[in-house]
Order: C-alpha cells, then structure tokens, then sequence
C-alpha cells in the first residue's frame, strides 16, 4: 500500500498539566478527504495546531510525504501543509486581496501566484466582487471563504480546516462543503475537523472520532454515519 | 508674524524629530503590544557612533550616519533576540517585556556612562546650523529645515515600505494578528527582527538630530519619553498616529517656548498625554483595544 500522506503517530500534546492529546495516531492519503469528529475539548484544535507547530508536540512523531514535518510553521507551510484556523481570523484591516496575498508568503513565483489567484476567485466569486473591501467587512460566510482561500493561497498539498461551520447557517454550510469537494477534486487532500458530525461524514472518505484526547473509533464515513455509538454521541440532535 | 512662523517651522521640524522616534515605537508596540522603553537607547547608540565616527575617521556625515543607522539597527535587533525574544517564547505577558526593556534601557545608558563617560559631547560642525531667510517672510536656521526634509525622506521610505513591499503587508497582517501570520508562512521571528531593525534605524536618525540640538550624552535616551507621549496622543500602534502626534507635540512645545515660556514647554506636553488619557485613551488613530486571544 502506498505510504500515506500524512501520518500522525502516537502524538501526546499538553498545556501544562492538562493533557490535551493521548497518543494519537491517525493518517492521511493522498487525494482522500478525512475529518476528526469530536465534541468540545475533545483535542480536535490540538492535533491540528500539533500538526502546524503552533502547540509544542511532546511526544510521538508527525510524518508528512515521508519525512518529519518541522516544528516551526512556517517551515511546515512551506512543506506543502496549511490550516484554516478556528474562527476564521482572517486580517480584518487588510484588504480581501491583500488577505489572499499574505497566503501566498512563502512563494516568490508571481506569475503561478497570480495564476493561482484566479483560481481562487474562480472558487469563490463572491471575493472577487469584493477584492478591494476590508475584509472585516465580510459576512461569516464570506470570511470562511477567504480564509480557504487564503490558505490555499500557498498551494498546500494538504488542506487542514477547523471547523469551518462554526457559526454559520446550514445552507452556508453547505455551499462551503460543496465546494471543499471540488477543491479535493483538483488534487488538495483535505483534514476536516468538525463538531458537526453529519456534514462531516457526509463529505469525507474516512473518519475518526476523536474523545477527550484519544481517537476512540475510525472507519470509512459511510459506516460512521450509521455506527449506533456515533449517532448516539454525536448525531442524535440531528436525527429527524 | 515673522516668529510666529519661525515658531511653526521650528515646531513642525522638533516634531518631525520625535515621529521617527515615535514611529519605531509604535511599530514595535503594533506587533508585540508593549512600551519599549530601550527604545531611547538605540537613539543613544546612533549618536554615539555618529559621533565617533566623525571623530575617528574625519568629518563625512554620510559615512557616519549610514554607519549610525545600520549599528543602531543591529544594536536593537540584538536587544530583542538577547532580552525579549526568550520571554516571549514563553509567556503571553506583555507586562515582562515591558519591565526588560525598562531594564535593557538602563543596561544602555550605563554602558555608555562606563565606556564613553557622562559628559555632553557636541557633534563635529557637519550638520549646516547657520541662520537661512525665507523668502524673505522669517528666518529660520538650516538644521530646522535639514532635519524636516530628512525626517519626511525617512518617514515616506517608511510609508512605502508599510504599504507596497511584500514584509510590509506582513507586517501589517502581524499587527493585527501575530499567530494567524505565522500560520501564513511568515517567519515570525525574522519579521520581529524586522521591525527592529527598522525601528532601530529611524531611532538612530533621531538620534544624531537631537545630539546635534542638545548635545549628546548618555541619558539623552530619556527625550524618547515626549517620543512616546507623541505616540500615545495619536494612537499607539498606528504610524499615522505616531507622526501627527509627534507634530502635534513639537507644535505644542515651540509655541509654548515662544509665545508663553520656554519653562512650560515640558507641563504642556504632559498636559496632552493627560487629556489624550481622560478624553480619548485610545489616541487620535488609536483602535478600540480588540481582544488578542
Ligand atoms: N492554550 C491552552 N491552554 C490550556 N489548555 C488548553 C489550551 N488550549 C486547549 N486547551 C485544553 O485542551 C483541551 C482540548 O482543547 P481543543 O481546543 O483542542 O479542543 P477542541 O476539540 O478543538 O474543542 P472545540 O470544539 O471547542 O474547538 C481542552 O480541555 C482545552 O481546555
Ligand atoms: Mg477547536
């Protein structure tokens, strides 16, 4: 089988005495689409900020196409790997455009930079139309859209997303998980993490479910959506 | 008529004197969210160098000064990697930067009490000082005019650097949100170390203008507190800020010494920051202190 992507292994994080992350272990392959589902404080921010650098890993390793991803992020987007982070946070006082040019950072070539910008605007259109706007003059659903954008601004192999339906309507939702589709179509392999489990499952190839720092269960997403213990746990409010 | 526009030009120069301080101070607080209080130390290490420089390898300013700048730019850098980056690493606590740089100026200024000694030293005559009539309206002196025309060459490189170049967004993005720019690909270090160096520089420029107005010596730093009232008054964290403040203040003090008396000077500038803080804490351009998780 080929070696997969992304590979977490064992990985324990803590914030001083609090032990956040218990020796996960998961993977990524290339081209998949995967989410972690977890409640709240389940660890689902701490595997991926572990991933990034941002939170020091005390433990276990993280391989990334073969080799040790580095601690620093910077180093780590510049490996191919960039995250949307939680609540968006995008640079508010800074243009739609010039958010999407600070995504490109790492890059010096201006003619893919500008290619690739296209393609972004191709994706969302509604930030096309507001290029010049401060984009804190976004709505939510828009400023999730930047900030895919702009994390795709580095032309990541692997695209990591923390929950981003956070705060936003279903139909949003939807549009925003639409299109993660097509961008995994055009060869981004895409990390999910997610409180809403059923969208999650819904879009992704494989899952995990991640509890209170340890991975509990995993499995293709179409089995998850119908395991008894994850509807129980986690799609009970939902279920109709 | 004829002093009061020789006050507002000389007041517009002193002001335009205190913005290069203030800005580097502002730059630096935009980023890290503390005072740096050693700030007046690099301006020291300017003038220093500037000094011994003229002294030892003859009378070229442009020597002198390019070696000025680039020294004090170092020398700020060097302070940061030395006394601020290692504290925070570890801790989110602005308030320990604040007190090491409160230490770091006083480690400066003692260092040039030991090596160079307490006494006041006037540059070599290179900086022009000689009276100049304008258009026959006031007569002003050509260091006022000099150091204008130098502050708003050095303040429109800032600007442009801010606004057009590839670190200045960056930096602007850092401002507002200093992991999320991390996250970007940006090494944060190197734009810390950046922002240093580019405060350390203007800093320097203030530096060898203000030994020239009152000579130098070692607590000569300590001006960089109306530096930082400047700063206050127009928002700290906002360039813009810091240059109108600055003018403000130099405005302010030349008016008072001119028309009122030069005793004043100093009550009025802390009269400022004092109804800065009561009527509008956050400055003239300041933004309401958003949460910075
Ligand atoms: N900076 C921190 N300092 C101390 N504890 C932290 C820190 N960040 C997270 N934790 C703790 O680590 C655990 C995991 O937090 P994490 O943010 O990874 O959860 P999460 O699954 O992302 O939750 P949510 O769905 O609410 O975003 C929680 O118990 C949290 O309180
Ligand atoms: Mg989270």
């Amino acid at each position: 089988m080929a070696e997969p992507l992304l590979s977490v292994q064992n990985l324990s994080v803590t914030y001083g005495v609090i032990r956040a992350l218990h020796g996960v272990s998961m993977e990524v392959r290339e081209g998949e689409i995967v989410c972690v589902i977890g409640a709240n404080g389940a660890g689902k921010s701490t595997l991926l900020n572990a991933v990034m650098g941002v939170v020091r890993r005390e433990s276990g390793e993280v391989i990334f196409d073969g080799k040790p991803l580095p601690r620093r992020s910077y180093q780590v987007v510049a490996q191919g790997v960039s995250l949307v982070p939680e609540g968006r946070r995008i640079f508010s006082p800074l243009t739609v455009h010039e958010n999407l040019m600070i995504g490109a950072f790492p890059r010096k070539d201006m003619r893919q930079i500008e290619e690739d910008l296209e393609w972004v605007y191709g994706l969302f259109p509604r930030l096309q139309e507001r290029k010049d706007q401060y984009a804190g003059t976004l709505s939510g659903g828009e400023q999730q859209m930047l900030a895919i954008g702009r994390a795709l601004m580095s032309r990541p192999r692997l695209l990591l997303l923390d929950e981003p339906s956070l705060g936003l309507a279903p139909i949003l939702i939807r549009d925003i998980f639409k299109e993660l589709k097509r961008i995994n179509g055009e060869g981004v392999t895409i990390l999910l993490v997610e409180q809403n489990a059923r969208q999650a499952l819904m879009l992704s190839n494989r899952g995990y479910v991640l509890q209170t720092g340890r991975i509990v269960l995993q499995g293709r997403s179409q089995d998850l959506l119908v395991n008894p213990d994850v509807t129980a746990a986690y799609l009970g409010k939902l279920k109709k | 008529m004829g002093t009061l526009a020789q006050q507002l030009i000389n007041g517009i120069s002193l002001g335009s004197v205190y913005a290069l301080i203030a800005v580097g101070y502002s730059l630096v607080y935009s980023i890290l969210l503390f005072s740096n209080f050693a700030h007046g130390g690099f301006l020291v290490i300017g003038g220093y160098i500037c000094y011994y420089t003229l002294t030892v390898l003859g009378n070229n300013i442009w020597v002198a000064g390019g070696l000025s700048l680039l020294g004090a730019g170092i020398a700020a850098v060097l302070t940061e990697r030395i006394a601020y980056k290692p504290i925070r690493e570890r801790t989110n606590i602005t308030l320990y930067l604040l007190i090491a740089s409160l230490g770091m100026s006083i480690v400066i200024e003692n260092i040039f009490v030991i090596v160079a000694g307490g006494r006041f030293r006037a540059l070599p005559p290179v900086i022009p000082t000689n009276p100049v009539h304008l258009f026959g309206l006031t007569t002003t002196s050509a260091f006022d005019l000099l150091s204008l025309v130098v502050a708003f060459v050095f303040l429109t490189g800032l600007q442009l650097f801010i606004v057009k170049s590839k670190w200045g967004l960056a930096i602007r993005a850092a401002a507002f949100d200093l992991k999320t720019a991390g996250l970007m690909g940006i090494n944060v270090n190197l734009l810390i170390s950046i922002v240093f160096f580019v405060a350390g520089m203007l800093a320097a420029v203030g530096g060898i203008f203000l030994s020239v107005r009152y000579t130098l010596y070692p607590q000569l730093g300590g001006i960089t507190i109306k530096a930082f009232v400047a700063a206050v008054v127009g928002g700290l964290g906002s360039l813009p800020g810091a240059v109108v403040g600055s003018l403000i203040l130099g405005l302010a003090e030349m008016l008072t010494a001119g028309f009122i008396s030069s005793q004043l000077r100093d009550l009025v500038v802390f009269s400022l920051l004092v109804i800065t803080l009561l009527v509008k804490p956050t400055g003239l351009f300041g933004k309401k202190p958003t949460e910075k998780v």
